[in-house]
């Protein structure tokens, strides 16, 4: 039995390396998938208010990079010509009834986006998971009838500015994407925030959501539903969007 | 008689004059001070009806356990409908709509960008409506310091210490940052017609007041109403009264079942005032009693000695043949006239420097500084009907009385030592 | 001393007069002390209750970027304690208090507060710190105030969560047992916020060692070294509260005024009277050998006799009056801290030396000059005429 040990874990080792494979390598995939070079795109987003009345917000974006986006509202009426242009950290927002460019800062950032669950920040948060956290794969499990593992992250030491700082995340085992999230406090056991994609779409060769819900979970409400109608990936821009200048044109 | 005693009162001055003056002076302390009171405690208690509470509030029930945080998205819907009840079902009062909000202001200047920001509050009310009593209800005539009250829609008034704190005057834009109901971020640019002084410091620093149609389009709200406040036409808090309306709305037009029913509250529930309120004027009434009953100390002594210097004349006359009787009514009839010379004259000189007091006011406000508490810096008197008979009651009353009581050793004395007091 | 004893004579002998005259002046004295007392009393707590609890004796230094009225300014006003306040922290003369911004959800209603951290042992401010303990939970020990507790519907033993950032923007959420609920007046100690260890709240919020305030036992000599820090005086801490004294204050002294004039219309209307009226007596005591100044003299001690003899009725029908007002107090309804004033239920009132010897002085000095006045027409007067009564 004593000869049998090392046998066993010889043989023992490359299953369970297969059932474990790398979290970082699974990490770097749904990055490859989530966070995009450039885009453009259109989306709906579903709120439904204190009085259980449902608004649709619809609204088309560009995005460059991690922290260069812009948003302009398109319904309903009074929220057309609305737009929002992230340059780094720095959020401004141009309505053309007031015709004024204004910096939302600090805490106008964390407010929710039209009462909303989600807020500014989230909205432009497209960051990548591997730079801001260490992940190890927990478990497997199916959701939606899609076979996940389980990745718990927790945010790397020294990172800035992590809204997060753990994540549980079930990983579509094929398409890489993260069918369900749950948001944690720094004490890793406060929840607050549930994320999920609810249908997916593919876009030439890679998966991406298609329907996305994002629950507060501390706050009474139904939640917020994000819809992708149409976006297209690696769009050339031009790079004048980008200004605070040109969001009054 | 009455001719011989009005000639005796004329030619002795020492008789008439004098306690005349007395009388006058008394009377006019007592309906000063009195309307000085009315004044300081209808104005507390004014100044939340009119700011703040109505003397009826009505909002829906969600709207009005959360108030605090003024949950516009909770309003009352289809306001135009409501008002329109409340004014042919409820006519004894004044209907008014408000909305209050929160939210940053911004100055800007020639290039658009940002030169100041400041937090700060906003209160809709009715600028243009076609019977709208909500100019006067402010007294924004007499606030106003600079620029014009509201012209068209997007002007707004400015509370006068935000407006320096943003360096902002007439004829300046500036934009609002809020959010609408539906919890979208607004911005709106209002121009600032006027610079009002309230006289209050909360609100002289951090308020400003726009039209209430521009700020229910700004926040989206449509035709929904998130405070309709009541105002009895005597102008003045009637907490009977408001109860009684309360409770027959309520039973009639509020369900306990839905959030979004309306709910009237009285302004001493809306305000957190009633045992204020109850204390306040029974601790008024008191004043008022010991200050007339101190007065009326005063006066009585003037009429009592009114008549015991004259015992001596009076013995000359019962010498001469008159009755007790007549000489008791004749010194009873005079000090009446002396009284009611008194009384009337104190009454309009006090009257005078009540009115005085109620339209021009007196104005602590420098001795205040930057209060924080929402509190009157102008303190102003107020006429009500019974200040112009409180001053009788000292005056005419106790003077009276002064003179009947002396008046009565008439009757005791006999001629002889009445007589002899002339000689001392 | 003649001319007092004849005072005196006169004055009894005219009986119901001048008692009536007493009766009046010495209402006016208790009502104007009575009244002076209330404000003092009121004005004191205030002043105690503002001093003690909510800010401390020796006022605060407050980091350079807080602005106590304006809860935007809390995200960036913390800094290390100024090295000045290190001594004192250890000897619990000095309190530091760390204020950050926190969201509770009670109800699942969104509310955002004020989260304080505060040394549970600190003896500055007049706040149940030492009750800030762990309970069985073993969670942060929070204390509230009564109001907060109404607000959000908490009891002792409840846990709460609370949600903050860090210094760095990352989400942290902890839930707190309220270990304690105060009863407190002051309303800036309650409303909007929780009281938790302040080495907790720091390692919350990823900030050892740092505060926005500094409670002070006695106040702080010269200008604190580091720029971070402004030393905030009681009278920059209490403008508000001074302010509205002085509101009150005129207020009151209006109506003394109201009641001097009623006192002295009395004195001054038995004056002119008087002297009216006993002219023979003048013209007599002239012809005794009075000089016309002693006749003023005699007429003046008559009249602000009243005053004296008022004075000692007012002493004896004010004191139950001032000791109730002093031992039992003034009970109001439903207190005033409702309305933003630091009030409990009862108000004491204050009958000082200074007030009490300050009133008499002013009133019977006034009462001398009402009763001076009218007599100077003694002056022109000549005996013969005055004898025959003309």
């Amino acid at each position: 039995m004593r000869n049998l040990l090392p046998f066993l874990l010889l043989g023992a080792m490359p299953g369970m390396l297969m059932a474990q494979p790398d979290a970082e390598q699974i990490l770097r995939k749904i990055d490859k998938q989530m966070v995009t070079e450039s885009a453009e795109a259109t989306a709906t987003m579903v709120i439904t208010n204190r009085r259980g009345r449902e608004t649709r917000i619809t609204s088309r974006s560009w995005s460059k990079g991690e922290n260069t986006s812009l948003v302009e509202y398109l319904s309903p009426a009074r929220e057309k010509g609305v737009k929002m242009l992230r340059l780094e950290d720095v959020l401004w927002m141009y309505t053309p009834q007031a015709d004024r460019v204004i910096q939302i800062s600090g805490h106008m950032l964390r407010q929710s986006v039209s009462g909303s669950d989600l807020s500014y920040e989230d909205m432009v948060d497209n960051g990548k998971l591997l730079d801001l956290y260490d992940a190890a794969v927990v478990g497997e499990e199916i959701f939606m009838d899609r076979a996940c593992y389980v990745l718990r992250l927790r945010a790397k030491e020294g990172s800035d500015e992590v809204t997060y700082a753990q994540r549980k995340v079930w990983v579509d085992k094929t398409r890489y994407l993260p069918l369900k999230e749950e948001r944690y406090a720094k004490n890793g056991t406060t929840l607050l925030k549930n994320f999920e994609i609810r249908s997916v779409q593919k876009i030439g060769n890679r998966w991406y959501p298609k329907e996305m819900y994002f629950k507060d979970v501390l706050a009474k409400g139904q939640g917020t539903l994000y819809i992708i109608d149409d976006i297209k990936f690696d769009v050339t821009i031009p790079e004048y969007m980008f200004t605070k200048a040109a969001l009054r044109e | 008689m009455f001719r011989f005693l009005m000639k005796g009162m004329l030619r002795d001055r020492h008789r008439s004059l004098l306690p005349s003056i007395v009388v006058a002076m008394g009377v006019l302390l007592t309906v000063f001070m009195f309307c000085y009171m009315k004044g300081i405690f209808d104005d507390f208690f004014n100044n939340a009806a009119m700011y703040d509470s109505g003397h009826v509030k009505i909002t829906s029930r969600a709207y009005y356990a959360e108030k605090d945080v003024l949950p516009n998205d909770l309003a009352l819907e289809d306001g135009p409908g409501l008002m329109e009840m409340l004014r042919s079902e409820y006519p004894d009062l004044q209907w008014s709509e408000r909305v209050k909000f929160g939210g940053l202001l911004d100055a800007f200047d020639e290039n658009r960008e940002t030169r100041a920001q400041v937090g700060a509050g906003g209160i809709g009310i009715d600028f243009f409506g076609p019977d709208t009593a909500e100019q006067n209800r402010w007294n924004l005539r007499a606030g106003l310091q600079e620029g014009t009250l509201p012209q068209k829609p997007g002007d707004i008034l400015m509370g006068k210490t935000l407006a320096g704190q943003m360096h902002l005057s007439v004829e300046d834009d500036v934009t609002l940052i809020s959010s609408t109901v539906n919890g979208s971020m607004v911005l709106n640019n209002f121009h600032v017609s006027g610079i009002i002084y309230f006289g209050t410091p909360p609100l002289d620093k951090g308020v400003f007041l726009a039209d209430i149609n521009d700020v229910k389009a700004m926040l989206d709200m449509g035709d929904w109403s998130s405070e309709i406040l009541g105002y009895f036409n005597s102008s003045h808090y009637d907490d009977l009264q408001a109860e009684a309306l309360t409770m027959e709305f309520n039973a009639a037009k509020s369900d306990s079942t839905d959030r979004f029913s309306p709910l009237m509250t009285p302004m001493l529930d809306d305000a957190g005032l009633r045992e204020y309120f109850g204390y306040a004027s029974k601790a008024g009434s008191i004043m008022s009693f010991i200050m007339i009953f101190a007065m009326g100390i005063v006066l009585w002594n003037t009429g009592l000695m009114g008549a015991i210097r004259r015992y001596g004349e009076m013995g000359l006359r019962l010498a001469v043949g008159e009755s007790k009787g007549h000489v008791y009514r004749s010194l009873i009839v005079e000090s009446l006239g002396v009284a009611l010379m008194g009384t009337i004259v104190g009454t309009i000189f006090g009257l005078g420097f009540s009115y005085w007091l109620q339209e021009v006011g007196f104005d602590i406000g420098s001795m205040m500084g930057d209060s924080q508490m929402l509190m009157p810096t102008i303190i102003r008197a107020h006429i009500t009907p019974a200040a112009f008979y409180i001053g009788f009651f000292p005056g005419v009353f106790a003077t009276l009385l002064g003179a009947g009581l002396s008046g009565l050793r008439i009757f005791k004395r006999d001629t002889a030592s009445l007589f002899k007091e002339l000689e001392t | 001393m003649i001319l007092f004893k004849l005072a005196w004579r006169n004055l009894v002998g005219a009986g119901l007069r001048t008692w009536l005259n007493v009766l009046v002046l010495a209402m006016a004295f208790i009502l104007m002390i009575w009244g002076k007392g209330v404000v003092d009393g009121m004005a004191y707590q205030l002043n105690d209750a503002m001093t003690n609890i909510e800010f401390g004796k020796g006022g605060q230094i407050w980091h350079s970027e807080y602005d106590a009225m304006d809860p935007l300014t809390i995200e960036d006003s913390h800094a290390a304690y100024p090295e000045e306040v290190n001594t004192l922290i250890a000897a619990h003369t000095a309190a530091p208090i760390l204020i950050r911004q926190g969201t509770i959800y009670p109800d699942g209603r969104m509310q955002t507060i004020k989260v304080k951290g505060i040394h549970p042992e600190q003896e500055v401010m007049d706040l149940p710190t030492d009750q800030i303990v762990k309970g069985a939970t073993g969670l942060t020990p929070a204390l509230i105030g009564q109001k907060m507790a109404d607000k959000s519907g908490l009891e002792v033993g409840d846990l709460l969560t609370v949600r903050w950032r860090d210094a760095k923007g990352t989400f942290d959420a902890r839930e707190v047992e309220i270990v304690h609920i105060m009863n407190t007046v002051v309303q800036t100690v309650d409303r909007n916020q929780i009281w938790i260890p302040l080495d907790e709240l720091q390692e919350m919020s990823n900030l050892q060692g740092e505060a926005t305030v500094i409670a002070l036992d006695d106040p702080f000599e010269g200008v604190p070294a580091s720029a971070a820090w402004v030393y905030r005086d009681l009278d920059f801490l209490m403008k508000d509260m001074n302010d509205m004294i002085k509101s009150k204050n005129f207020g009151g002294n209006v109506m003394y005024g109201i009641l001097f004039a009623i006192a002295l219309l009395a004195i001054f209307d038995t004056q002119v009277l008087a002297i009216f009226r006993r002219k023979k007596e003048m013209g007599t005591l002239m012809a005794l050998g009075f000089t016309r100044a002693k006749v003023i003299g005699l007429f003046t001690i008559e009249g602000s006799m009243h005053g004296l003899i008022a004075f000692a009725v007012g002493f004896i029908l004010g004191s139950p009056l001032f000791y109730l007002m002093t031992t039992k107090g003034y009970a109001i309804p439903g207190g005033m801290d409702d309305y933003g004033m630091a009030l409990g239920n009862v108000i004491y009132g204050r009958y000082g030396p200074d007030l009490l010897i300050g009133t008499t002085f002013i009133l019977f000095l006034t009462v001398v000059l009402v009763s001076y006045l009218p007599t100077r027409k003694i002056s022109k007067l000549t005996p013969t005429d005055a004898l025959r009564g003309k």
